[in-house]
């Protein structure tokens, strides 16, 4: 499902360079890696269920990285912070998440006769891109929960995650932090010797 | 505990690691003679202008007092924190997403975070219902405006080009341009040259040489996220410990929760919550300078038995003509790396569509502004905002380097229907939420097209291929627009307010209409003038 090609730029390993960045934006990056405590706010049904609608929205599932993808969406429901906006007609973003899965499970067992994690590949992706247009199976729980609002909160919570891991930004050729040093070579065909070489075949 | 030699980290009362929770020592804590609300862009220039002048000046913000060198990363998912995270709630055709992208949390408010691009309004800006028959008149003009634009370019020492062909201000700058520009701004620019349209090197309150002891950009390209080596002004770095330096206290992490008035129906001071308890500040003039969305929702939650419909409300146009910039993303692939997370975001620009002309059918226009980015903002808008995820999200951001992008600042028509007011549901202070409702008009929504077309035409000028588009907004302005009749607007032209003499609302929300073009130097400017103001009524 994921046999793509990953990289323009193999053998680039951002973090070989983490001896030129400031200690706090270190400090940060290096937790990314692991190891993650237990989830304080998802439910173990709960976390393999995201676990399962992540990969579909990022279209990885390598588990170290949808372990720090998780571990995020799971700081940011706990967190005392806000949520930037929300819908007047959705609830708060802990609630979202929490009903909303448990509606997109009540949909799957409606539709298929099966938990949401039980269900094959092709299945769950439907189930996703459902979501995105607000047409999933009809359960009564989506009365209470906005199906695009529950999407994009979910996506906006994985997604970020995911560019934030230092393993996509080495594959993606993003060279990352860059303080205290700078960028010298701004311009057009211009790269600094620590950044990302092209060696596509 | 973490180093904390910089200087930034001088003479304020608190941050992480070195926080002074006793607020019962306080400086001013039997009044001061000005009370600002808000640390932002406006109140910066406020606390600095008006304790320079000799006044006694409490600044309370709600958010922490940053320490650039430890507080902040070349981490975007970190860097949010910068930004007022806080739950609004946001409805409307076209719903306002709040956040990094236009509020600010903490001492310097969004110039933490903005891309630092400084820009004077146009002449035609003050009077688009007398020009084009569309908007609302200011009751200032450009010229109004001028001497304070001069002062606040040469205070910051702000680069830009020798010649700057629009508008009425035509350069020099007091520093020189940014040079080397960036990949992204060179094919911005390749593809303007190509088509006759004009570009030049983006104005920015980011320094080409050093200044003020402090470095010229590394070019690192985290402005967004807080600049690390302080070469990009901020009101956190320049005006607010200078204006410690003049004897103005700032107080951090307190929410500024009502406004006050005395028996007479004059402002006495602003209660606050820190750490859960109630404080109060007496001032003899309170300014408010909190946001075009907190701005009007600390006004209407300061009802009293005088203004039960909220404070400097006569009129009834508290929150109403909320006002954002229209800032479509335009992305073009090419053959080879552009490379967006390099160098300060925004290093070139074109106002060549920002007059009206009437025959491409709207009014008003827009800036042009050659944006770089980052990984996680550009995944994420084109989850959220264009609705791209899956594989096809995966296989643009596999080829993330080969983007360019320009971003249209483009000016919204004030209309009485979008507006901030307060919600039902309540906040930890117990404040009612803001509600805030937008939609773009029918001129708004033709600019957007024409703009998205004008970018496109220029990235395939410099060969790229249009690639995709993310509708996206920036800016928020408007909610307590200033004008000279009482009952069509909040404020007079220095932004005292109608209904109460010692109550003055200064910050982006007294502006009447958008302009086209990045609003922080008008922010400035505009606060530099009602701080001149308030010093010659002394």
């Amino acid at each position: 499902m994921y046999e793509k090609q990953r990289t323009r730029y193999k053998g680039f390993n951002v973090l070989d360079e983490k001896k030129e960045w400031d200690q706090h934006t270190e400090e940060i990056v290096l937790k990314r890696l692991g190891p993650f405590a237990a989830p304080k706010f998802l439910l173990p049904e709960e976390k393999e269920m995201l676990k399962a609608i992540a990969s579909h929205l990022i279209y990885d599932d390598r588990k170290e990285i949808l372990e720090f993808v998780i571990n995020h969406t799971d700081e940011s429901l706990t967190s005392p912070v806000g949520e930037g906006e929300r819908k007047p007609d959705a609830p708060p973003l802990k609630d979202l998440i929490r009903w909303g899965l448990k509606a997109l499970d009540n949909a799957a067992r409606g539709q298929f006769d099966c938990s949401f994690v039980e269900l094959n590949a092709g299945q769950q992706f439907e189930m996703v891109a459902a979501l995105q247009k607000a047409k999933a199976y009809l359960v009564p729980d989506w009365q209470q929960i906005p199906q695009k609002e529950l999407f994009k909160k979910l996506a906006s919570l994985i997604v970020s995650a995911y560019y934030a891991h230092p393993t996509i930004w080495s594959e993606i050729g993003y060279a990352g932090p860059a303080y205290p040093r700078g960028y010298v070579r701004l311009e057009f065909g211009l790269t600094d010797p620590w950044e990302a070489e092209r060696n596509e075949e | 505990m973490k180093n904390n030699n910089d200087y930034v980290t001088h003479n304020h009362d608190h941050y992480k690691d070195h926080r002074q929770r006793d607020l019962a020592n306080r400086k001013y804590k039997d009044g001061a003679d000005i009370c600002i609300v808000g640390a932002g862009a406006a109140g910066g220039v406020l606390a600095y202008e008006l304790s320079k002048a000799g006044f006694s000046v409490v600044v309370i913000e709600a958010g922490p007092f940053w320490n650039p060198q430890t507080d902040f990363a070349s981490d975007e998912l970190a860097a949010q924190s910068l930004a007022w995270q806080d739950t609004r709630l946001s409805t409307g055709k076209d719903a306002l997403t709040f956040g990094h992208n236009n509020s600010g949390r903490g001492v310097g408010g969004g110039t933490v975070h903005f891309t630092g691009v400084f820009l004077r309004f146009h002449e035609s800006d003050f009077k688009t219902k007398t020009i084009d028959g569309v908007g609302e008149d200011w009751p200032i003009e450009y010229q109004d405006l001028a001497p304070y634009y001069d002062k606040i370019e040469r205070d910051i020492a702000v680069s830009g080009p020798k010649e700057f062909p629009w508008g009425s201000f035509h350069g020099p700058y007091p520093y020189p341009e940014r040079n080397p520009i960036s990949a992204n701004s060179q094919v911005f620019r390749k593809g303007c040259d190509r088509l006759g349209i004009k570009s030049v090197v983006a104005p920015l309150a980011i320094l080409s040489a050093p200044f003020d002891g402090r470095p010229p950009c590394i070019s690192r390209g985290f402005c967004n996220q807080g600049c690390m080596p302080n070469s990009k002004f901020s009101t956190l770095i320049h005006h607010i410990p200078k204006a410690i330096g003049y004897g103005a206290e700032v107080l951090s992490d307190c929410m500024v929760t009502r406004i006050e008035l005395d028996d007479q129906g004059k402002a006495k001071g602003v209660t606050f919550n820190h750490d859960g308890k109630e404080h109060f500040q007496k001032a003899k003039l309170v300014i408010v300078s909190a946001f075009a969305v907190e701005t009007p929702r600390l006004l209407l939650n300061s009802t009293c038995s005088k203004f039960p419909q909220g404070l400097a409300n006569s009129s009834g146009l508290v929150g109403r003509y909320l006002l954002t910039h229209t800032g479509h993303d335009i992305y073009a692939k090419f053959d080879d790396e552009v490379r967006l997370y390099k160098g300060t975001p925004v290093m070139a620009l074109s106002q060549d569509f920002y007059e009206t002309d009437r025959s491409r059918g709207f009014a008003r226009g827009y800036t042009m502004n050659a944006h770089g980015g980052r990984p996680v903002s550009l995944a994420k808008n084109l989850a959220v905002s264009a609705g791209i995820w899956g594989s096809d999200l995966y296989e643009i951001m596999r080829d993330y380097n080969f983007y360019a992008r320009i971003t249209i600042v483009g000016e919204v028509l004030p209309d009485y229907n979008n507006f901030v007011t307060l919600s039902e549901e309540k906040d930890e202070y117990g404040i009612p939420r803001a509600l805030a409702s937008f939609s773009y008009g029918d001129n708004d929504n033709k600019m957007i097209a024409h703009g998205v077309a004008k970018a496109n035409e220029i990235l395939e000028a410099a060969d790229g291929k249009a690639a995709f588009v993310i509708p996206d907004s920036a800016h928020l302005m408007g909610g307590c627009r200033m004008g000279r009749d009482p009952a069509a607007s909040v404020v007079d032209e220095f932004c005292r307010s109608h209904d109460i003499s010692n109550l003055y609302i200064c910050d982006a929300s007294a502006f009447v209409t958008s302009g086209g073009g990045n609003p922080t130097e008008t922010v400035m400017a505009i606060a530099a003038r009602t701080a001149q103001h308030i010093i010659n009524s002394r």
